[in-house]
């Protein structure tokens, strides 16, 4: 009996040690084949950049409003785009404006052409989870838009896929089939000079 | 004596009916090849001659006339059928067929059954067959579906086919109330054989592939004076308007009163003609796609109650053809909702909509034309490489009709609904990109703002609405041409 009990024991004790190794293995392996890996999208040596992000304004004249807000200047002009689309699906602080993007929308890559196409696709639940209306998918896009274009000269269009695939629309108005450039004509914020500068070039 | 003589008479002659083959032709389809055969329909019962699809399908077989049988081989597999029996004998396994194979004629014939029981045991092939239909598809290879449906739509009546892959569909009128639609798509399944559809225009549809190549054939009355086909979804819809005699005048602009849409007008050109004689109405969403959805409604009712609405008041005021894209609660995509307003030479098009803001508190209603320049750099990498130019441009045609349009309807809004706003925005919109006509779309109010929304549900407010429209789309039509071009 005793003998049963002790190998009985012997073997719980085991058991649970293993689990504890195989779990301290888990935190120690630098790469969990499982999970993409996360690279930052900045290092601490890299100099501070304003940027304006837009969202809907409050009072809804004009359409878009923006917050300023500071990124770090990544040497990669995708990682700093990725930054600012994260300021978007983080929403607003201010209380003057509304979040741009639909419940639980997150931007899940970015890819900026030589021709200067941003291609962002977001989590379908930027069309599943978008309430509709005209205006209200207008703020969405060029909220989104506008952010990229505005702060990011190299970007000079954007390209919105959802899901991975291209849509013919987010909730049934606004045509996503081409690229959009920046349209300030629905913010109350004028053209950046760096733009009007390369645009005279 | 002569009344029973009669009685016979007539109980053998409607018996005979019974019994007497009716031929009809049988398209049965191969994954590569199709065999017409000719059926003989008795009670009901289809019976397909068995040697000229044993035949093609390549089976060699042996007719034996001293013991009334025949004989099928496949490899090491034999079928045996026996005259005036429904039983069958697969490698000396006994199969029961529920009718008789017969033997008329020099031919043998069997039911359905004999090719889903017997011989696709024997040669593996699957033989699909739906009761009640006249085709049988061998083999497995997926069939595109063919849905039919009709609706009368105020002057027109309108055919909607959907099929499973893209089609082409002609027209052939044969005689005033006969007319062939072939289909350059075969094998088709439909969805229905044929139905009927009784009201001004319309008797019946009925689809018929007898001769292995897909058709509809429409029974109309003598009222028609024009059949008109728009394609949608990648020639996967396609809209089969039937229009009556006397509508044509208005809504086919055969010699045109006015400068066609494609072609600049001439500039000098002032007319008291109205300008607008078609109009489309376009109720935003319906079917799955409900747009915003609240608690007090969803937009794409209130946008067909609107329509419905706007539609009498035009016709009575403008004595303009006023076409719905949809008078019942069925999903659209863009490009079919300009393709009714493109094909039926419409001078007006417009779609209605109601909005929603993430701010609750303000109301606000917009008139949209398309964005200014959208896609205009494509336009021209078209022209310098040659690239096929995208329809989604067609808005070019009209742009300035449409901000003429626009800026009419702004100031009869203000006039009849003080207090609101309705600002003139501009944007890539999905629904007039390829519309190619002074085109609009009204967004008003906010659902999701509760005084709003019971004010749009309100009959008063909506009368005021559709009055200050059809103001506006009078003021439009009357406007001189030169305004617009």
């Amino acid at each position: 009996m005793i003998i049963g009990l002790s190998v009985a024991l012997g073997f719980f004790v085991d058991v649970i040690g293993r689990v504890q190794t195989m779990m301290k293995n888990d935190k120690e392996t630098e790469e969990n084949p499982f999970k993409p890996p996360t690279q930052p999208l900045y290092s601490k040596d890299d100099p501070p950049m304003s940027v304006k992000v837009f969202f809907p304004a409050a009072l809804g004249e004009p359409l878009l409003s923006a917050e300023d807000d500071t990124i770090f200047k990544s040497a990669n002009v995708a990682n700093r785009a990725r930054q600012i689309l994260q300021r978007l699906q983080e929403g607003p602080r201010s209380g003057t404006m509304y979040p741009s993007m639909p419940k639980d929308t997150k931007a899940q890559d970015l890819f900026i052409s030589e021709q200067g196409t941003a291609f962002v696709n977001f989590s379908s639940t930027i069309t599943t989870n978008h309430p509709g209306g005209v205006l209200n998918e207008l703020a969405t896009i060029y909220s989104i838009v506008n952010s990229l274009t505005y702060n990011l000269p190299e970007i000079k269009e954007v390209k919105i896929l959802v899901g991975g695939i291209e849509k013919e629309t987010l909730a049934g108005h606004c045509l996503l089939l081409l690229p959009l450039e920046m349209d300030l004509s629905m913010t109350n914020v004028a053209a950046p000079e760096n733009r009007t500068a390369s645009l005279q070039q | 004596m002569a009344v029973a003589m009669a009685a016979l008479g007539a109980a053998v002659f409607i018996f005979s009916g019974l019994i007497q083959a009716a031929e009809t032709s049988f398209p049965i389809y191969f994954p590569d090849s199709r065999l017409i055969v000719k059926a003989d329909v008795m009670n009901r019962t289809v019976y397909l001659p068995i040697r000229e699809i044993v035949t093609h399908m390549g089976l060699p077989y042996t007719d034996s006339i001293a013991l009334e049988t025949l004989t099928i081989r496949s490899g090491n597999n034999r079928l045996v059928v026996t005259r005036n029996s429904g039983l069958i004998s697969y490698n000396n396994q006994v199969i029961l067929l529920p009718t008789q194979i017969l033997r008329e004629d020099n031919r043998w014939l069997a039911p359905v059954e004999f090719l889903t029981m017997g011989l696709s045991r024997m040669t593996g092939t699957e033989f699909r067959y739906r009761p009640g239909t006249s085709r049988i598809f061998a083999g497995n290879f997926e069939v595109p579906e063919l849905e039919m449906n009709a609706q009368t739509l105020g002057p027109i009546t309108r055919l909607t086919l959907r099929s499973g892959r893209s089609i082409n569909i002609e027209s052939k009128r044969e005689d005033p109330t006969r007319t062939i639609l072939t289909i350059n798509q075969s094998p088709l399944e439909p969805a229905r054989e044929r139905f009927d559809h009784k009201d001004r225009l319309l008797r019946s549809v009925a689809f018929d592939d007898s001769d292995g190549d897909a058709k509809i054939l429409l029974e109309t009355t003598r009222d028609v004076s024009d059949i008109r086909i728009t394609a949608a979804n990648n020639n996967r819809v396609f809209f089969v308007d039937l229009v009556r005699e006397g509508e044509s005048a208005a809504a086919t602009p055969t010699v045109p009163v006015e400068p066609p849409a494609a072609t600049p007008a001439k500039p000098d050109v002032t007319t008291a003609e109205r300008r607008v004689r078609v109009i489309v109405i376009d109720p935003g969403h319906g079917g799955m796609d409900t747009g915003v959805t609240t608690a007090t409604g969803t937009e794409k009712d209130l946008t067909l109650a609107w329509a419905r609405r706007l539609r009498p008041a035009l016709q009575a005021r403008l004595g303009a053809t006023v076409l719905l894209t949809r008078d019942s609660d069925v999903a659209l995509d863009n490009e079919a909702r300009s393709a009714v307003a493109n094909n039926n030479q419409a001078n007006l098009f417009i779609s209605l909509h109601v909005g929603y803001s993430s701010s609750k508190v303000e109301a606000t209603s917009s008139i949209f034309i398309m964005k200014e320049g959208f896609g205009q750099t494509l336009s021209q990498a078209a022209s310098r490489d040659q690239l096929f130019l995208p329809w989604y441009l067609g808005y070019r045609i009209q742009r300035q009709g449409s901000a003429a349009a626009a800026a009419i309807l702004q100031e009869e809004m203000q006039k009849g609904i003080p207090g609101w706003k309705f600002p003139i925005r501009t944007a890539p919109l999905a629904v007039l990109s390829s519309a190619t006509m002074p085109s609009l779309l009204f967004e008003i109010g906010n659902l999701n703002n509760n005084v709003n929304a019971q004010t749009l549900a309100d009959s008063g407010f909506q009368t005021r609405l559709v009055n200050s429209m059809v103001d506006a789309i009078q003021r439009f039509s009357e406007s001189p041409q030169k305004a617009a071009n």
